[in-house]
């Protein structure tokens, strides 16, 4: 069992200038180097009320440190600064900026709920990382992740439309997610695509009108008309914006 | 031949004895050396007891009642026992104030003295005002009012500093106190309610809350009152320049030095010896235990002895010790007493 352990010594708290002098003394290079002090100067006591009002989070203040969590956790096996009873502890405390220095991993959980399976005082862990990932997201702390960029054009076109138009979200989701759709076609991703059709073996096999046959046509072209048109499901009226406004307020009636 | 049972100290654990030792019929003399009777609850003047909820004048005040209108027990306030001659079954004691008893057996139920926290310097207490002990903040909570003393105004941040005359070996305290864990858990939750702004930090090497005392005290306080729990002991208390108390230490969970403003610093102070025990193991010819405690004798089939036969000890004299226990060491303790009075009756007969 790995220990955990910090560093004593973050890399952000070192400080070097490659030109210093001081009182006529040039320290320039390695002798100026200095350490930030790391003392903790204060709590956020409403800290934790801020990540208990996300769905998830509600039994965080219940935690006592045993590590049930982080001993069980998935994520912790590959990586041991993926610890999430150290998340917990800091989200009680407030100590935000300590939080702060994790968020390119705390999103990376895989919600195995080993950690909300075993722990004895029922606080949810799993639901922790979630709360923990959504907010540094939604603080902007970090840029939003694939998954909430589509989610955010897949909602979209539901409440303005009714339906999903697939050449849409996807072409929407490439640019938003700054995949260039020719960068991935010349890597070789639609020859990919259509290797796992199956249809390859037809054009190997000197079968050029069987393999165009086969090849779809109507969907693309359809798919290409209703990204022109973008028709909406009959009837569809209000009912987005209804719904809108209805996720809105829970939102609000959950964060006020 | 005596029918009567010398019970030394009215707190819990006397009160309890002489009550027990009246309701089988036999006569007790309790001796008190304070004006009043009740020991630690009343004297230092506790809020709510644990585990009950009830004010311990409340609590307590019914056990003094009950002893005081017994017809069978003799009280002697402001006294003490100077000098005991005889032995088990014709003890003479002769107090402070003149009397003479005489007595078939001796219950010794003379308790602890708070921990002095002036011993450990390093947490403020006597340099700062607003360092105060949970025994401070009991009278508070029982005055309906929570304030830092130096100028009165309620307090946005208190920390309760645990193991405060426990478990140092620096200070030759090695032992645990028991009680404190749960007594700063339940006064975080009285704080909390009287003051439902101010937010409640508890620094702790262990939390104790033993037996039922969990989930009652310290998941409640944590669960339903926000109590927020560190992992760090205080290396010292100072002041910043706007007066607010400065703890630092180092928070171990995340590895960090700390030093964080606080406006109320509570110690919980634990339980010492008897400071009166080198003269109450002379005068009675008991023995002492290496924490200066009084030292018992064996338990299993001659239960509550002490180191002398025909005297008993228990309660907080034993060592640290709660409320509840302490009055069923005073009824145990009453029973081994009145089975001794028992005993000589059968010879003399």
């Amino acid at each position: 069992m790995t220990i955990h352990e910090k560093t004593l010594i973050d890399p952000d708290r070192l400080l070097t200038s490659d030109k210093l002098v001081v009182d006529g003394v040039d320290v320039s290079g390695q002798w100026n180097t200095m350490i930030l002090p790391r003392t903790l100067k204060d709590y956020d006591p409403d800290f934790q009320n801020v990540i208990e009002r996300y769905g998830g989070a509600e039994n965080v203040h219940r935690c006592w440190q045993c590590g049930s969590c982080t001993n069980s956790c998935t994520m912790y096996a590959l990586n041991t600064d993926f610890n999430p009873r150290y998340w917990i502890y800091l989200t009680l405390l407030g100590l935000k900026q300590e939080l702060l220095k994790d968020r390119d991993i705390i999103w990376q959980c895989v919600s195995c709920n080993k950690c909300t399976n075993i722990c004895p005082k029922d606080v949810r862990p799993e639901g922790v990382m979630k709360a923990l990932a959504h907010w540094i997201e939604d603080e902007g702390y970090r840029e939003k992740s694939h998954s909430s960029l589509f989610d955010e054009e897949f909602t979209r076109q539901c409440l303005d439309r009714g339906r999903i138009e697939d050449t849409e979200l996807m072409t929407r989701f490439f640019r938003d997610t700054r995949q260039s759709l020719v960068a991935l076609v010349r890597r070789g991703w639609l020859g990919v695509f259509v290797a796992r059709m199956g249809k390859w073996p037809l054009l190997a096999e000197g079968h050029l009108a069987k393999f165009l046959a086969r090849v779809p046509v109507a969907g693309p072209v359809r798919m290409l008309a209703h990204r022109l048109f973008k028709p909406r499901t009959q009837s569809w009226g209000r009912t987005g914006e209804v719904l809108r406004q209805y996720v809105q307020e829970q939102k609000e009636a959950a964060h006020a | 031949m005596p029918d009567t049972v010398l019970v030394v100290g009215a707190g819990p654990t006397g009160l309890s004895a002489a009550a027990g030792i009246a309701a089988v019929g036999k006569k007790v003399v309790l001796v008190e050396k304070e004006n009043i009777l009740g020991g630690a609850p009343i004297i230092s003047g506790y809020a709510r007891l644990v585990p009950s909820g009830e004010w311990a004048k409340d609590a307590i005040g019914r056990m003094v009642g009950r002893v005081e209108a017994n017809p069978a027990v003799t009280i002697h306030k402001n006294a003490k026992v100077a000098q005991l001659d005889g032995e088990a079954g014709r003890f003479t004691a002769t107090l402070t104030n003149g009397q003479t008893i005489s007595a078939g057996a001796i219950i010794l139920g003379t308790g602890f003295t708070h921990f002095d926290s002036i011993n450990k310097p390093e947490w403020g207490f006597g340099t700062f005002e607003d360092v105060v002990t949970t025994t401070q903040v009991e009278q508070m909570v029982a005055a309906g009012r929570i304030a830092c003393p130096s100028d009165g105004r309620v307090p946005e941040r208190v920390a309760i500093l645990l193991c405060v005359g426990s478990r140092d070996r620096q200070i030759g305290r090695e032992w645990c106190s028991k009680i404190c864990c749960t007594v700063s858990t339940n006064l975080a939750m009285e704080i909390k309610e009287l003051s439902p702004k101010t937010d409640v930090f508890i620094y702790y090497m262990d939390i104790r809350t033993f037996g039922l005392y969990e989930d009652k005290f310290y998941w409640k306080s944590q669960e339903e009152f926000k109590t927020k729990f560190v992992k760090a002991r205080i290396a010292e208390v100072t002041r910043a320049p706007d007066g607010r108390l400065l703890l630092k230490g180092e928070d171990t969970l995340v590895k960090r030095p700390i030093v964080i403003p606080m406006d109320l610093v509570v110690h919980a102070i634990g339980m010492d010896p008897n400071l009166e025990n080198p003269q109450i193991a002379k005068v009675f010819g008991v023995g002492l235990e290496r924490h200066g405690f009084l030292d018992r004798g064996e338990h299993y089939t001659n239960t509550f002895s002490s180191t002398r036969r025909g005297i008993y000890v228990g309660g907080a004299a034993l060592g640290p010790e709660d409320i509840d226990s302490s009055i069923s060491h005073g009824l145990a303790m009453a029973l081994r007493a009145v089975g001794d009075l028992g005993a000589l009756d059968h010879q003399a007969a």
